[in-house]
C-alpha cells in the first residue's frame, strides 16, 4: 500500500514537474513578438483587445498583426515567405495552401498546434481546404461557400419566387434590373484574379461539369468554360456599374447600400447584409443556397506557423500556440457575442443556441443547405494562382471588352496551362 | 602652388561605398538572376542564357506594357508642363502677389499627398455609383459614369490625377521662376505692342527654356515610378490597358508566377532602355 502510494505520488510528482518543465520551457522560448501578417479580419482586429490574455498563456509574447488587402497579402506573404521570412505566422487560403505547403514556407500545423484546442472542432469543410497532400497546414479564421443572397422587398414587388435553378435566376436578374432606378440586377466580380473574377466564374465552369485537368493534361478549354463565360458576361450586362473592375469589396458595397437585387457571394456577405451597422437594406434580405447547376465556392482562409522566421521548434511551437488561441473556442465565442458571423468557423459555436437566438432557424438552414453543393472549384495544385490569376485577366480583358472571342482567350490560357506543367517538371 | 588634399577622397568614398551597395550590388544581381530560370517557389536555378529575354519578345503583355508605359511617359510629361506653364503664366498675370501665395499653397498640397492616399480618394472619387467627380454626369444623364472600367479612359483618368498633382506643383515653380525674369524685356516688348502671348512664346518661355527642360527631366523620371498609383486605381485593368512595364514585372514576380528572374530580365531591359534613351535626349538638349 506504502509502495502504491509513492508511486502514484512519484507519478503525481513527475507528471507536475515535467508540466512545470514544459510551460517553464515554452515560457523561455515564447517571449518574443509573434508577427503575424494578414488581411483585414473583424475577428484578429478583436483579439487585439486580447493581447494581455495571450502574454499571460504564453509566458510573456506578445503578437503585432500588419495587415494587406486581399491581393497584397498574398503578394508580400508570397515575397516574405520566399526571401527574408520576417513573419511568424502568415495568413494564407485555400488557393495558395499547396504553393505555401509544397514550397516548404510553411510547417505542419497539427505537429505544434495544442491538442486541447480541438482541431476536430473546425467545420469539416474548411478542413478540407486546409489540408494538401495529407497534412493540415492553416487553422481557419473565415470560410465557407456560397449563398444566393436577395432583396425579399424587390423580389416581392416585382412577383418573382427567389430562384431554384440558373435559368430563373437569369430571367429574375434581367426582370429586377432598373438602372433608372438605380437598382441593379445583380453584381458580379471583374477585377482580375484567382480569388476575384475568377472565383465567381467557377462554380458556373464547374456547375456546367467543367475540370481543369487530367492529370496533368489541361483539359478546361471546352465547352463548359465557353457556356459558363458566355454565362457570366450575359449577366454582367445586368451587374453594378464598378463591378466590371472590381471584386468583392465593390460587389457587396454595392448590395449593402441597396443599389443590387440580388446577387451570388461568400457567405459572409450575409453577415454583413443583415447587420444594420453595415447595411441599408438588414431587414429585408433572403438567402438560400445557389441556383442548380451552380456549386459553391468552398473557401477557407487562416492562419499558418511561418517556417523561415521559426527556426526552431520552440518558436515553431510558439506561433502553434498562438494559432490555436487565435483561433480557439473561447476566442471564436467572443466573436459570436460581438456578432462578428464571418468569423465563426467552429462546430460547436454554429450549433450553440446563442448562434440560433442571433442568426435565427432560417440562416442556420442555409447554410447546413449550402454546404451540400459546396465544392472545391479550384485546381489544388501549388501553380493553381499562377493559372488562376492569367485567366483572371483574361476573363477581365473579356468583361471589359477588350477582347471579344471567347475561345481565343481559352487556347491561349491552355498554351500557358501547358507551359506551366512543362515548367514544373 | 597647389597643395595634394585627400579631402576630396575622404568625403567622396562613403559616399561613393553606399551608393555602389545600394546602386550596384542589387543591379549586378539582377543581371545575375535575370540569366537563370529561377522562381520564388523554387530559389535554386539553372543558368538558361538569354532564354528570358527572348521570351519576352513573344509575350503579348510585354509588348503591350511597352506601349502603355510610353504613353503613360507622353502624357503625363507632356500635360504636366501644359498645365504648369499655362497656370504658372496665369497666376503671373491675373494674381496680385497676396493671391498668389494663397494659391501657391493650395497647389503644393496634392504633391505633398502620398501617392497611394492620393490614388485612393480619386478612385473614390471616380466611383461610378458613390464618386463625387462623376455625380455631376449621373445627376444630369441619369447614367452612372465608370471611367476606370472602361478601357478608352481609364489610362487617362489615372495620368489625370499623376497631372493633378504634379502640373500644380510644377505651376508653383514655373511662378517663382517668371518672378526672378528682368522686367526690362518684358516692358520692351510691350513697348513694341506685343501681344501678352507674343511675350511669353517668344520672351519668357525661351528665357525659361533651361529650368523647364530640367523639369520636364525630373517629370519624365518621376513617371517612370507611377507604380503606387496605377496599381491602387486600376491594378493594371481593365485587362491589360494600364499595365505598365513594372507593374507586369512586379506582377509577374510576385503577384502571379513568382517568376523572379523573368521579372529580372524585364527589369533590367527596362533600365538598359532608359539608360540609353536619357542620355540621348540629354544629348540632344544640350
Amino acid at each position: 500500500m506504502r509502495k502504491a502510494r509513492t508511486l502514484v505520488s512519484s507519478i503525481a510528482f513527475a507528471c507536475l514537474l515535467s508540466s512545470t518543465a514544459s510551460t517553464v520551457a515554452l515560457a523561455a522560448e515564447c517571449t518574443s513578438t509573434i508577427k503575424v501578417l494578414a488581411q483585414p479580419r473583424d475577428g484578429l482586429t478583436l483579439l487585439e483587445d486580447y493581447k494581455a490574455e495571450f502574454e499571460k498563456l504564453s509566458g510573456g509574447a506578445s503578437f503585432e498583426i500588419d495587415y494587406l488587402n486581399e491581393n497584397d497579402r498574398r503578394a508580400k506573404t508570397k515575397a516574405d515567405a520566399s526571401t527574408i521570412g520576417k513573419y511568424n505566422v502568415y495568413y494564407i487560403d485555400e488557393a495558395n495552401v499547396a504553393l505555401f505547403a509544397s514550397a516548404g514556407w510553411v510547417a505542419p500545423l497539427l505537429d505544434y498546434y495544442p491538442a486541447d484546442y480541438d482541431y476536430a472542432d473546425f467545420d469539416p469543410g474548411r478542413q478540407k481546404v486546409a489540408t494538401y497532400d495529407g497534412k493540415v497546414w492553416f487553422a481557419p479564421i473565415t470560410g465557407g461557400g456560397d449563398l444566393m443572397v436577395y432583396r425579399k422587398d424587390l423580389l416581392e414587388a416585382a412577383g418573382i419566387t427567389p430562384p431554384k435553378t440558373l435559368d430563373e435566376y437569369i430571367a429574375a436578374v434581367k426582370k429586377l434590373n432598373q438602372p433608372d432606378q438605380g437598382i441593379y440586377g445583380t453584381a458580379l466580380r471583374g477585377q482580375r484574379g484567382s480569388g476575384a473574377n475568377v472565383w465567381r466564374w467557377m462554380p458556373f465552369f464547374k456547375g456546367f461539369g467543367g475540370n481543369w485537368f487530367d492529370g496533368k493534361t489541361p483539359v478546361f478549354a471546352g465547352e463548359q468554360a465557353v457556356k459558363a463565360t458566355e454565362t457570366y458576361l450575359e449577366l454582367f450586362k445586368y451587374s453594378a456599374p464598378g463591378s466590371q473592375t472590381g471584386g468583392w469589396d465593390e460587389a457587396v458595397g454595392a448590395f449593402t447600400s441597396g443599389q443590387v437585387a440580388m446577387l451570388i457571394e461568400s457567405t459572409p456577405l450575409v453577415g454583413m447584409a443583415i447587420d444594420p451597422k453595415s447595411s441599408k437594406v438588414a431587414g429585408k434580405v433572403g438567402y438560400l443556397p445557389p441556383p442548380a447547376p451552380l456549386t459553391g465556392g468552398g473557401y477557407g482562409h487562416g492562419l499558418a506557423i511561418g517556417a523561415k522566421a521559426n527556426k526552431d521548434e520552440a518558436s515553431k511551437a510558439c506561433a502553434g500556440l498562438f494559432i490555436a488561441w487565435a483561433t480557439s473556442k473561447e476566442n471564436e465565442n467572443r466573436r459570436l457575442e460581438a456578432n462578428q458571423f464571418s468569423e465563426l468557423n467552429r462546430t460547436s459555436i454554429m450549433t450553440s443556441k446563442k448562434f440560433a437566438e442571433l442568426y435565427g432557424p432560417d440562416l442556420g438552414q442555409a447554410l447546413a443547405d449550402t454546404g451540400k453543393v459546396t465544392a472545391v472549384n479550384f485546381w489544388q495544385n501549388p501553380q493553381w494562382p499562377d493559372l488562376g490569376d492569367r485567366w483572371g485577366i483574361i476573363l477581365e480583358e473579356l468583361i471589359t471588352g477588350t477582347r471579344t472571342d471567347i475561345k481565343d482567350g481559352l487556347d491561349e490560357l491552355d498554351g500557358f496551362a501547358k507551359e506551366l506543367v512543362a515548367r514544373s517538371q | 602652388m597647389k597643395q595634394k588634399t585627400s579631402l576630396p577622397a575622404v568625403f567622396l568614398t562613403p559616399a561613393m561605398m553606399i551608393l555602389a551597395v545600394l546602386a550596384f550590388v542589387p543591379t549586378v544581381y539582377a543581371i545575375y538572376i535575370s540569366l537563370q530560370n529561377r522562381e520564388l517557389s523554387r530559389p535554386v536555378g539553372d543558368f538558361v542564357g538569354l532564354a528570358n529575354y527572348i521570351d519576352l519578345f513573344s509575350d503579348r503583355r510585354f509588348i503591350n506594357a511597352i506601349g502603355v508605359s510610353l504613353t503613360w511617359e507622353a502624357v503625363t510629361v507632356g500635360m504636366t508642363l501644359i498645365v504648369a506653364v499655362g497656370l504658372g503664366i496665369l497666376l503671373f498675370e491675373c494674381a496680385a502677389p497676396r493671391m498668389r501665395n494663397i494659391l501657391a499653397l493650395l497647389f503644393l498640397m496634392p504633391v505633398i499627398l502620398p501617392r497611394v492616399s492620393a490614388a485612393f480618394v480619386w478612385k473614390f472619387a471616380f466611383h461610378p455609383l458613390y464618386g463625387i467627380a462623376t455625380y455631376p454626369y449621373k445627376a444630369i444623364t441619369g447614367q452612372p459614369l465608370d471611367l476606370l472600367s472602361n478601357p478608352a479612359t481609364a489610362l487617362a483618368t489615372v495620368a489625370l490625377v499623376d497631372v493633378w498633382q504634379w502640373g500644380l506643383f510644377f505651376s508653383v515653380i514655373v511662378l517663382k521662376l517668371l518672378e526672378t525674369l528682368p522686367p526690362q524685356p518684358f516692358e520692351a516688348a510691350r513697348l513694341d505692342h506685343a501681344l501678352t502671348w507674343e511675350i511669353y512664346t517668344h520672351i519668357a518661355i525661351p528665357m525659361l527654356k533651361a529650368p523647364l527642360i530640367s523639369l520636364a527631366f525630373v517629370k519624365m523620371i518621376e513617371s517612370l515610378r507611377a507604380f503606387d498609383l496605377i496599381y491602387v486605381m486600376t491594378r493594371g485593368g481593365p485587362g491589360i490597358t494600364t499595365e505598365t512595364l513594372d507593374m507586369y514585372a512586379f506582377s509577374q514576380g510576385f503577384i502571379e508566377s513568382g517568376r523572379i528572374s523573368y521579372a529580372s530580365s524585364m527589369a533590367v531591359l527596362m533600365m538598359i532602355a532608359t539608360s540609353i534613351a536619357f542620355t540621348f535626349i540629354w544629348k540632344r538638349v544640350q
